[in-house]
């Protein structure tokens, strides 16, 4: 039997291999980090139970990536999806949990129901449920049916990966679910989408067309500015890193969708590079958010609050969670030396060497796409600047950051492996690179053995134009020498200590908690400039006690969730709508209904006798 | 070795450029003003001046003056200067240089909300919100440099004849540097006022030596943006002949930055202070004309 | 032999649609499926087939005496009265299975059974009971009476088969059964239900559940 299996069910190529890393180095840690976690939380038959759904989850993830059979593939896919459903409703006392749960549970089926859509078109022309044999039938294939199977696959992927605008269940999901559920649905589930994407459109569909890459790239660039977008108007953490996320599967996207592009152009190097690039933020996102959220996750369990807005201070309480939440915070917004960079240069790069190789109006297209990516990567850097200050800076803002401790030693540990596996991707690029442009090779079926992607083991440089280099290790020797230049300059410049007292701020001593800049207040200046996407409302209120003095100011601001507004709920209310019509037709007795049956299989009956 | 001499240099010269740009503006405004060499002698108070560090703040704040200087300093040694091949030249490109004086950035923003002040709260969304508005711009800049040459290293833009597109994308460049070193219209250096502080309410707390260590790194990083801006607008190549050449040829190399300085200087006397809402359509106006850079790169021009 | 059988199967259908109160209708469905299984003995005996036997048996076990029983038990814990609840009267009813005979004979005939005179009539009979079945479904109020219908229903299905083809293969005939069995039990466990919840198994009125 394990011989049928492995032959006919179970495939692992380097593509599959690449995933099942990826699943395993953030499962682990997740699953290290929810001893502490878990350990206040519930009762030990509850662990045991949320354990036992871990591991169903796991697993059927490992299985998705790793089938050849479309039936089996869906199988898995809808236990991976049950699964986190369940783990998504596990508090299921709370009432966000439960609306939460059916918000992502609808979402998936729908995306399912598209996958299941382009599996039928497929299997239709080839007979069969097997990746290769499908494969073969999609040489022979009319254009128009590839382009409606694409245009199915994207939108059944897409729901699950999170592209705008399918991409509405991610901030319900994500912050309800337990902590380390959180960093691995972020984390790996919403890349398995990633892999659907590249083993149907990529190695099975094979690419023909320009306009779908195209396609994909705008989707792409929506997708990071407006999760990047909402992610800065956030105050409750686990949501901004939903968002967040939202944003980084739309930078995934743009090496993978650079990579249609590429190879439907024929430019073999530059798709490699590109889907390279593309699968290499893949395993930084879920390295680095998978630390976030297990960073999110200590930092509500020592508060109790998700509320960034209450917080502060706790760089001073919890030293250790901060660092590594800096650690991931620098990563996600690509500073150097650290993964994120990478994979973000290797990206920009990807859209530089294209449009010098294209030239024309593709190029304009490609250089506007890469000042986006520009962008949402500033943005995120002020997304996570506030993040990061407004939770661990300054002084707690109230009861819940005071009462703040360092959190269990095996929820650090997980962290500690993460961020092990952020500093390795940052300095170890270049090896990572060769490995993921093998990988990348395998999956477009291109050989790649006479591609060279850097100069020595230090030093990225596309083959195409080798004088764009990277090195992440002399970057980071650099940094260090001249800090440390810095540091003995200072040292040797003066003596004496620094005085510490209290916070200057231009002679105002009064100085407490409620001076500190909230976060409401450091997004402010983007909340004005995206206005014409966010559509936001103030409401100030004053009550004023005497003619000169205010005895308490209000002011509240809302963005109008542009999505749910326009698209989704005139959507359910027209459902609901028609649904409504339609009852008038249901008298609701069984006695008619049966009656209706037998009648109707009488005069059948009658019917087919006459003929 | 050359780049240790690269560095010096570079430290020795920025705080001249600033005093030149200061010399400048006072000219223009009809007064005497401070000396060229002023800034110097700031430093130098400043190194000999005690240090005063706020209560609630953490080792971030005292470690941030350090990254600052260092990405500076990096940023310095990735720009090619005298021999036209940048000396780590295969350490980063352009667009490393982007993300590397973005690491300073965070960092300082992070110390500014480290000391619980309004102000550096203040300063640093500020300074977040025009920075992720200039990344574009820069982009869309490095974008039609490197259309010509084919390449996004910073060496390889340097020696080819003025074109039109090389021009509009040093304006670009000139227009994210007016924003990236806080001068007017986008902020203003010399004005401590809570309405117009960006960079300097960053600052706001710091004293003593990491004060001057930051105050290195800004001169730093105003030197890079120049020195770019002058080499994309005026590009230079390797002088031939003998000592005369090559004396004319140094003179001609450090009057385009002094050119550059000197429109620096004119725009922020002339111009007045933006409001920081409008200056998010500045930038968009910087992203435009970097796209007709790019678009006249590809026709050729 | 067989015609009185068929007969007397014929009328014991009539005696459920006349019944009015519910012990009455499981007696003559209790009557139904013993008749049921004298056909089918009669059937095994003349075709000699050992699996026939077996067939018929089961018949008398579970028709004749296990779902009776089950449903006569069910129908004392709920404790309704008894009173099936009638849409179409008695007497209507009975001129309308009349009918209902003669539309299974002219389908049989319509189907080619036209010219063996007891394969026609045992024809007829088996879709008689079909219909008639499906007529009590419709026709009756309780909750009660849409399991004895299918049932009836299921009596006539198996009457068709054993006149026609001599037995359905013997594992279809087990698989029936055993259908049947959780069938009845399932829709017992929910008659007690319903009328727990609603404390009446009345269907028609459970019309105001509607969406």
């Amino acid at each position: 039997m394990w011989n049928f299996l492995l032959e006919r069910v179970f495939f692992i190529d380097p593509l599959a291999l690449f995933f099942l890393a990826v699943i395993i180095i953030v499962s682990l840690p997740s699953f290290i980090y929810s001893f502490g976690y878990l350990k206040g939380e519930y009762s030990a038959s509850r662990i045991r139970f949320v354990n036992f759904l871990l591991l169903i989850f796991v697993l059927s993830m490992v299985s998705v990536v790793s089938v050849k059979n479309c039936l089996v593939f869906l199988v898995f896919w809808e236990i991976m999806s049950l699964v986190s459903y369940f783990l998504v409703v596990f508090d299921s006392e709370h009432e966000k949990s439960v609306q939460a749960g059916l918000v992502y549970i609808v979402m998936t089926h729908i995306g399912t129901a598209f996958i299941i859509a382009a599996f039928m078109i497929l299997r239709n022309y080839a007979h069969s449920f097997d990746f290769f044999a499908i494969k073969e039938a999609c040489k022979i294939m009319p254009a128009a049916v590839k382009d409606t199977v694409f245009l199915l696959f994207l939108a059944g992927f897409g729901t699950k990966a999170g592209i705008v605008p399918l991409h509405i269940w991610l901030p319900y999901a994500h912050p309800q679910a337990p902590s380390h559920i959180s960093s691995i649905m972020s984390g790996v589930m919403i890349k398995t989408a990633i892999y659907g994407i590249a083993r149907f459109v990529l190695f099975i569909l094979g690419v023909n067309s320009a306009w779908w890459g195209i396609l994909i790239l705008v989707l792409a660039t929506i997708t990071c500015l407006t999760g990047v977008i909402y992610a800065l108007m956030e105050r409750d953490l686990k949501r901004l890193l939903a968002y967040s996320s939202v944003e980084n599967i739309g930078i995934i996207f743009l090496g993978v969708g650079l990579a249609v592009l590429f190879t439907s152009l024929k430019l073999h190097y530059l798709a490699v590079f590109s889907l390279a690039a593309g699968l290499y933020h893949l395993i930084n996102h879920a390295v680095f958010k998978g630390l976030l959220f297990l960073c999110a996750g200590s930092i509500y369990k020592a508060t109790g609050t998700r509320n960034i807005e209450k917080l502060g201070g706790l760089i001073k309480k919890m030293p250790q969670t901060a660092g590594y939440f800096l650690l991931g915070a620098m990563a996600i917004s690509a500073l150097p030396p650290l993964n994120g960079f990478v994979s973000e240069w290797l990206t920009l790069q990807a859209f530089f060497l294209g449009a010098f190789r294209t030239g024309g109006g593709n190029a304009i297209f490609l250089g506007l796409c890469a000042a986006m990516l520009a962008l949402t990567g500033g943005l995120a850097a002020a997304c996570f600047v506030k993040a990061f200050g407004v939770i661990f800076l300054a002084r707690p803002r109230s009861h819940y950051a005071e009462g703040a401790k360092e959190v269990a030693l095996s929820m650090r540990a997980g962290m500690l492996i993460l961020s092990v596996f952020i500093v390795a991707l940052g300095l170890g690029a270049v090896p990572a690179l060769k490995l993921l442009a093998g990988i990348a090779g395998s999956a477009l079926g291109i050989d790649t053995g006479s591609m060279s992607f850097s100069l020595n083991n230090f030093i990225i440089a596309p083959q195409s134009a080798p004088r764009n280099c990277l090195s992440t290790p002399w970057l980071a020797l650099w940094l260090v020498v001249f800090g440390a230049a810095g540091f003995w300059v200072y040292r040797l410049s003066g003596a004496g200590k620094p005085v510490r007292y209290k916070t200057w701020d231009c002679g105002y001593y009064k100085l407490d908690a409620r001076n500190e800049y909230t976060a409401a207040a450091f997004s402010n200046p983007f909340r004005v400039a995206f206005n014409f996407f966010l559509l936001s409302y103030y409401n100030s209120r004053k009550i004023w006690s005497s003619f000169y003095r205010v005895k308490s100011f209000s002011y509240e601001t809302h963005t109008t969730q542009v999505f749910k507004k326009y698209i989704y709920d005139p959507a359910i209310a027209l459902i609901f709508r028609s649904a409504r019509l339609m009852r008038r037709m249901q008298p609701g007795s069984i006695h008619l209904y049966l009656g209706y049956i037998f009648a109707a299989l009488i005069l059948l009956i009658l019917f087919m006798g006459k003929f | 070795m050359v780049i240790i001499s690269q560095v010096i240099l570079f430290a020795a010269a920025a705080p001249l450029l600033s005093g030149f740009i200061a010399k400048v503006k006072n000219n223009l405004r009809m007064r005497r003003g401070q000396g060229v060499f002023q800034p110097y002698y700031n430093l130098a108070k400043l190194f000999s001046k005690g240090e005063v560090v706020s209560e609630n703040a953490s080792w971030i704040f005292r470690a941030a003056p350090f990254v600052v200087l260092s990405t500076s300093l990096t940023a310095a040694i990735l720009v090619p200067s005298f021999i036209f091949r940048s000396p780590a030249g295969r350490m980063g490109d352009f667009l490393a240089l982007l993300f590397i004086l973005a690491l300073g950035r965070f960092f300082l923003a992070l110390a500014a909300l480290d000391t619980g002040s309004s102000f550096g709260g203040m300063g640093s969304s500020r300074e977040m919100f025009i920075s992720s508005l200039a990344e574009p711009a820069f982009c869309m800049a490095v974008f039609a440099l490197s259309l010509r040459p084919g390449s996004t290293d910073i060496s390889a833009f340097g020696a080819h004849p003025v074109t039109v597109s090389a021009a509009l994308a040093g304006l670009t460049l000139f227009l994210v540097a007016l924003a990236e070193t806080s001068r007017i219209p986008v902020d203003n250096q010399e004005t401590h006022l809570e309405l117009t502080m960006i960079h300097e309410a960053m600052v706001l707390e710091y004293s003593g030596r990491p004060l001057a260590l930051i105050e290195m790194a800004a001169y730093l990083k105003q030197l890079v943006f120049f020195f770019l801006i002058a080499q994309a607008v005026f590009p230079v190549s390797l002088p031939a002949g003998g000592a005369a050449a090559v004396f004319f040829w140094a003179v001609w190399y450090v009057f385009r930055i002094a050119c550059v300085a000197f429109a620096v200087a004119l725009v922020e006397v002339a111009v007045s202070k933006m409001r920081l809402f409008r200056a998010a359509d500045f930038l968009g106006f910087a992203l435009v004309l970097g796209i007709i850079a790019s678009v006249c790169a590809i026709l050729g021009a | 032999m067989q015609g009185i059988i068929l007969f007397l199967f014929l009328i014991s259908t009539y005696l459920m649609v006349v019944a009015k109160r519910m012990r009455a209708l499981i007696r003559a469905f209790r009557y139904q499926s013993f008749f049921l299984f004298l056909a089918t003995l009669a059937a095994a005996f003349s075709e000699k087939q050992g699996e026939l036997f077996v067939v018929s048996g089961m018949i008398l076990l579970i028709k004749v005496w296990l779902i009776p029983y089950y449903l006569e038990k069910t129908a004392q814990k709920i404790k309704v009265e008894g009173n099936l609840g009638l849409f179409v009267n008695s007497q209507l009813s009975l001129i309308l299975a009349l009918v209902l005979t003669y539309c299974s004979w002219a389908l049989s005939r319509g189907l080619g059974f036209g010219d063996g005179r007891m394969e026609s009539a045992a024809v007829t009979v088996a879709l008689c009971g079909v219909f008639i079945g499906a007529f009590l479904m419709v026709s009756r109020m309780k909750a009660f009476t849409q399991v004895v219908g299918i049932l009836a229903m299921e009596n006539g299905v198996f009457l068709f088969a054993s006149a026609v083809s001599g037995g359905m293969p013997f594992f279809a005939e087990i698989a029936v059964f055993f259908d049947v069995f959780i069938s009845v039990i399932i829709m017992g466990i929910f008659v007690f239900r319903i009328n727990k919840l609603f404390t009446h198994i009345d269907v028609d009125k459970l019309t105001r559940l509607r969406g």
